[in-house]
């Protein structure tokens, strides 16, 4: 009861006063002024709430008129047209083929045929030598009841029974049946069920009439708030256990989030953020970092190199010959240095930035704070397949800490930091690690929660063949936390193509637990 | 770095050494001994008893191979290096290998020994050719500056000589073939002279390695003789030589080699080495040649590095335990590496190996205690604002690739021949997919639109990313850019619906801006603006081209803005 709907009451208002004679929806719609589809509706919930019952289904044929029918009311029937025309020809004494009609008239040759057989058979007209059409004077009678059909059709559709039987032959003739669309009438099934009152819905229906219905309203609205009209309305109840409808809401990438939430980690334990650029010179992504100019790791297939322009033009001074003379003999860092000849035009070869260390060393270079501590979050290319654990491009997240206190021990507190704070990770272990431009260089795992041990990140202290050439004269630590895997558990995926998933439904759903 | 196969009982067979039983390691013991050498436990066939085990270090070659990592872990069992007594120069050499003149324009050095007394085995032989491999390919950058053979040595009548000689006039039987070739014939047909060819092209005599009768050894870099350079199991008498580009490389790969092969228990004999112009070891030689030198260290620097005062007798203990040799005297230790390492370039790299022997469990974290500032670049600071501000307009975030092909950047954005199409590009292509980098943001969100025409309407969606730009001006070629991009797309989306949202936006960022009409390809001419700030274009926005959303095959009409986030930074 409280859960009824104004339309649900206003049926079976209508159906309470006779409550053993039962009504069609028809019926239904004149008594309660419903529209046709609020009226189903409020059926249907009523029936499934079995206050109403069906009484009885009755099957009635309803005529209407086809769209070709429509174009014969416009422009008469073939069967008439056809009748005309040999009436004309007629008056004219013209002769007149059924070839000439169908030019004459622009009509279908299945439409002329049929009408001239109709009308020989009615006797309307004659067929003479050399195939002509003529007219006799008489009328015919399919022609007449077409023209009555068309035109008692036009205004509206209507019960086949309601035809007398003349009538009701021709349009049955001339109705659309299975392999000829081509007809001005249509005859279709139409189930008409009647409904009565169950006795609970009797129940409901006196309460209603007895309490009243016109004070429930579904939707407060301005005006009843002006009016203090609501006081006298009770608001209906709604059915709170449905799932609620879907939204879309404005939000930032679950990743982003994630990387969001790590750039808060780090500048809230004292970090600066750096920026490079995404096109870099061999230089600094890897000369700089004292990575021999015959590092295997800077072969063809593991950078991408630019197309145009190939090169720099220049690199910073007093660097480049810094650089160049670190590598070749060491010098100025105590040490024996590569050893090799050293080639500035390959320093000036433009890649893309495979390493985020590039972006550090730009930092080095440019009087960094001492002590300091810088990070960035960039995004790196490899030249690697693309596939579940590779992406085109990613994000590296990595920095650098310079002080007068740093060394291998600090070093070490600092990755036990990164993992308490990062990780939220108790359990710590540290590995001798390779890194060209570190030394000592570690590999931290820490104890993931859910992946158990998992490398989280590399560190060491820069090499001084890195910092000397760039002007550094304190202890730097070099680290580079590998956070991907991270994301990809609290995000839930397990490909790492998905964290730059083009797909807006998984981005939409894609939530984290972090 | 390398990833070598090894079997676990040849592995503790060499760390028992040639005096004593092997025993088994258990596996997470041997985890912890891999530590020694910067090696990770890759995988395990119970079966086989296959080891996989990946090497880090791209400076200590010596560790490529299981005697090797074995030598390092027996060094650390025992505590003190293992003494090669062929790396002292002697009196008797095995042979002597002349050097012609003019190989220093192709391929000047070679080293070369003896090795007898150890009889091949299968596992043997097969570490022998992966050590061989790996060196030669990551050491020795595919054979460029090194390539080693080996040789069975009976056969060799000495003096070898390492000759050049013209690619006709030389033939005999490579490995892998069954008839007599030409060097020519061998680069254009053997499937080693293909690949390996290009390090000796451009010259017109090439080298080659033959003994006192005229026999072939090999044709270095590219392949061996078959009937003297196929090493079989059995085989207990080897030659073993080194080829390369640069002498202490190729000097140091035989030291390797030698010393591999002597802890498996043959007998090093040197190979004089005649040289006809002056090497950094002069011109007459001897090889295996210990070429490292005595290095004084101040303790303090090693202590400072640390940050931990071990003192002298800790220092002297641990380098030792690591294959050193050391001499403690007073604040100064005098360190020298074994003659199987040359990666002694800075006293920090004594530093490593000295926390490395120690294990660094042995170094307590110190927390690092100077007070320093964090904070974010102003550029990341209005990214950040940025970011919110579109949120708070029901935008989705995206986040993208930045590497994508032209098709995608351009020309379904119907911008070929333009000066809208200016992309920076890659050289070496590895897919067409990914061969430029996005010059505006609005394909990679096209793309998501492409990609969601089941996700429900509307569709509102942006990203905050870099972008890079073509830009003659500046230092590396390009500028990267920091963008918004933002993409509406439903069945009533049109021009200002995000003209609102820029203009909200802008106002909230408090920049006031002006549009102006914009010929744009991608867009519904008459239905796009050029943003403008004082007087500087910083974007664009309009409604797309309907051929647009066809090429990406997108079914309802969409708007896009484009939004440099650098240049709201400009000083008003």
């Amino acid at each position: 009861m409280d859960n009824l709907h104004p339309l649900e009451s206003k049926v079976l208002l209508a159906l309470a006063p006779q409550p053993s004679s039962p009504s069609t929806l028809d019926q239904l719609a004149d008594s309660t002024g419903l529209e046709s589809s609020q009226l189903s509706m409020a059926v249907e919930w009523l029936l499934a709430k079995s206050l109403i019952a069906v009484h009885a289904e009755t099957v009635a044929y309803i005529a209407s008129l086809t769209p070709i029918g429509e174009v014969f009311f416009e422009k008469y029937a073939p069967i008439e047209r056809v009748l005309s025309a040999a009436r004309e020809a007629g008056q004219t004494g013209k002769r007149l083929t059924i070839q000439d009609i169908q030019a004459k008239e622009a009509l279908e040759p299945s439409d002329v045929s049929k009408a001239v057989g109709t009308l020989k058979k009615e006797g309307a007209i004659l067929i003479v030598q050399g195939g002509c059409i003529e007219s006799t004077g008489r009328n015919s009678p399919t022609a007449e009841a077409m023209r009555a059909l068309l035109q008692e059709l036009r205004s509206g559709q209507r019960e086949l029974q309601t035809f007398a039987e003349p009538l009701r032959a021709v349009l049955q003739q001339h109705a659309v049946k299975r392999g000829n669309a081509r007809e001005p009438f249509r005859v279709d099934e139409r189930v008409t069920r009647s409904f009565l009152l169950t006795p609970s819905g009797q129940e409901v229906a006196d309460q209603l009439s007895r309490d009243g219905v016109a004070e429930e309203v579904s939707q407060l609205t301005p005006d009843l708030l002006k009016e203090g009209a609501w006081r006298t309305k009770r608001f209906r109840k709604y059915t709170i256990s449905l799932r609620a409808p879907r939204i879309a809401a404005g939000k930032r990438h679950p990743y982003r989030e994630f990387l969001d939430l790590v750039k808060l980690k780090l500048v809230s334990m004292g970090f600066q953020e750096m920026r490079g650029t995404l096109v870099e010179t061999e230089f600094w992504n890897m000369d700089a970092l004292f990575m021999p100019q015959f590092h295997p790791a800077r072969d063809i297939h593991d950078v991408y190199f630019v197309k145009n322009p190939t090169h720099a033009r220049d690199i910073a001074e007093p660097y480049l010959t810094n650089v160049t003379q670190v590598h070749e003999k060491g010098a100025g860092a105590g040490s024996t240095g590569w050893g090799y000849h050293f080639d500035a035009e390959r320093a000036k070869r433009l890649v893309l930035r495979s390493q985020g260390t590039a972006v550090s060393a730009r930092r080095l270079a440019t009087s960094p704070s001492v002590p300091g501590k810088y990070f960035s979050i960039a995004r790196c290319f490899r030249y690697d397949q693309v596939d579940a654990t590779h992406a085109t491009d990613f994000f590296q997240v990595e920095g650098i800490v310079l002080g007068a206190d740093i060394n291998f021990r600090t070093l070490l507190g600092l990755l036990n930091l990164f993992a308490r704070e990062v990780a939220q990770a108790k359990e710590v272990k540290f590995l001798p690690a390779y890194f060209p431009f570190t030394e000592p260089s570690v590999e931290m795992h820490v104890r993931h929660p859910k992946l158990g041990w998992m490398e989280l990140g590399g560190a060491g202290l820069f090499r001084p063949e890195v910092t000397t050439p760039l002007g550094v004269s304190v202890p730097v630590i070099a680290w580079g936390l590998g956070l991907d895997r991270m994301a990809m558990v609290a995000l839930g995926i397990h490909d790492i193509r998905d964290l730059f998933s083009a797909d807006l439904e998984f981005i939409r759903t894609m939530r984290g637990s972090f | 770095m390398p990833t070598i196969s090894l079997q676990r009982d040849d592995l503790e067979a060499l760390i028992a050494g040639p005096d004593a039983a092997p025993s088994r390691i258990p596996l997470d013991q041997l985890e912890q001994w891999l530590m020694l050498v910067k090696g990770e436990l890759k995988g395990h066939n119970a079966e086989t008893g296959e080891l996989r085990i990946e090497l880090q270090d791209s400076n200590r070659p010596d560790l490529w191979c299981c005697e090797g990592i074995a030598r390092q872990i027996r060094i650390k069992q025992r505590g003190s290096s293992i003494a090669y007594p062929f790396f002292k120069k002697q009196k008797r050499v095995a042979g002597k290998l002349v050097v012609a003149p003019g190989l220093d324009q192709v391929r000047p050095y070679v080293a070369a020994c003896t090795a007898i007394g150890y009889r091949v085995t299968a596992s043997g032989l097969a570490q022998l050719i992966q050590t061989q491999e790996k060196l030669a390919d990551i050491f020795g950058r595919k054979r460029r500056t090194v390539s080693i053979g080996l040789y069975r040595l009976a056969p060799i009548v000495f003096p070898v000589s390492y000759d050049l000689v013209k690619s006709d006039d030389v033939r005999f039987t490579p490995l892998g073939m069954e008839t007599v070739m030409t060097l020519r014939e061998i680069l254009m047909v053997h499937p080693k002279g293909v690949e390996y060819g290009g390090i000796v092209s451009g010259h017109d005599r090439l080298p080659i390695l033959r003994d006192a009768k005229g026999q072939v050894l090999s044709f270095p870099p590219i392949i061996n003789s078959r009937e003297i350079g196929e090493v079989q199991v059995g085989d207990n008498e080897l030659f073993v030589e080194v080829t390369g580009t640069d002498v202490h490389m190729v000097a140091l790969t035989l030291n390797i080699f030698a010393a591999n092969l002597a802890d498996r228990g043959a007998m090093i004999a040197p190979v004089e080495i005649q040289s006809p112009v002056k090497t950094a070891f002069g011109k007459r030689w001897h090889t295996p040649i210990d070429f490292g030198a005595p290095r004084t260290i101040p303790l303090k620097a090693i202590e400072t590095a640390l940050g931990e005062a071990l003192g002298s007798k800790e220092v002297t203990t641990a380098l030792k335990s690591y294959g050193y040799t050391v001499k403690s005297a007073g604040p100064k230790v005098a360190v020298q590496l074994p003659p199987y390492r040359n990666d002694l370039l800075h006293t920090v790299d004594v530093v490593e190996d000295v926390a490395i022997s120690q294990g660094y469990a042995r170094f307590a974290p110190v927390m690092p205690s100077q007070f320093t500032v964090g904070g974010l670049s102003r550029l990341e600071q209005m990214a950040d604002r940025v970011r919110h501000l579109m949120v708070g307009m029901e935008f989705q975030e995206i986040i993208s690739n930045i590497m994508g092909s032209h098709q995608d950047f351009c020309t379904r954005m119907r911008l070929d021949g333009t000066e809208w199409a200016k992309v920076v590009e890659v050289d070496n292509v590895m897919s067409l997919s990914y061969s430029c980098l996005r010059q505006w943001i609005t394909p990679s969100l096209l793309q998501v639109e492409t990609n969601s025409s089941r996700a429900f309407y509307p569709h509102r969606m942006f990203e905050v990313g870099e972008v890079a730009v073509p830009d003659v001006g500046a230092d590396v070629g390009s500028r990267t850019i920091t963008m918004l991009g933002a993409v509406i797309a439903h069945a009533g989306a049109h021009f200002s619906e995000i003209h609102s949202c820029l203009d909200l936006l802008l106002y909230y960022l408090d920049r006031s801006f002006t549009l102006e009409p914009v010929p744009h390809p991608s867009f519904l001419e008459g239905r796009a603006g050029r943003i403008m700030l004082d007087g500087r274009a910083i974007g664009l926005l309009g409604e797309l081209h309907p051929e647009v959303l066809e090429q990406w095959q997108i079914g309802v009409p969409a708007v896009a803005l484009e939004l440099e986030i650098d240049r709201l930074l400009d000083e008003v």
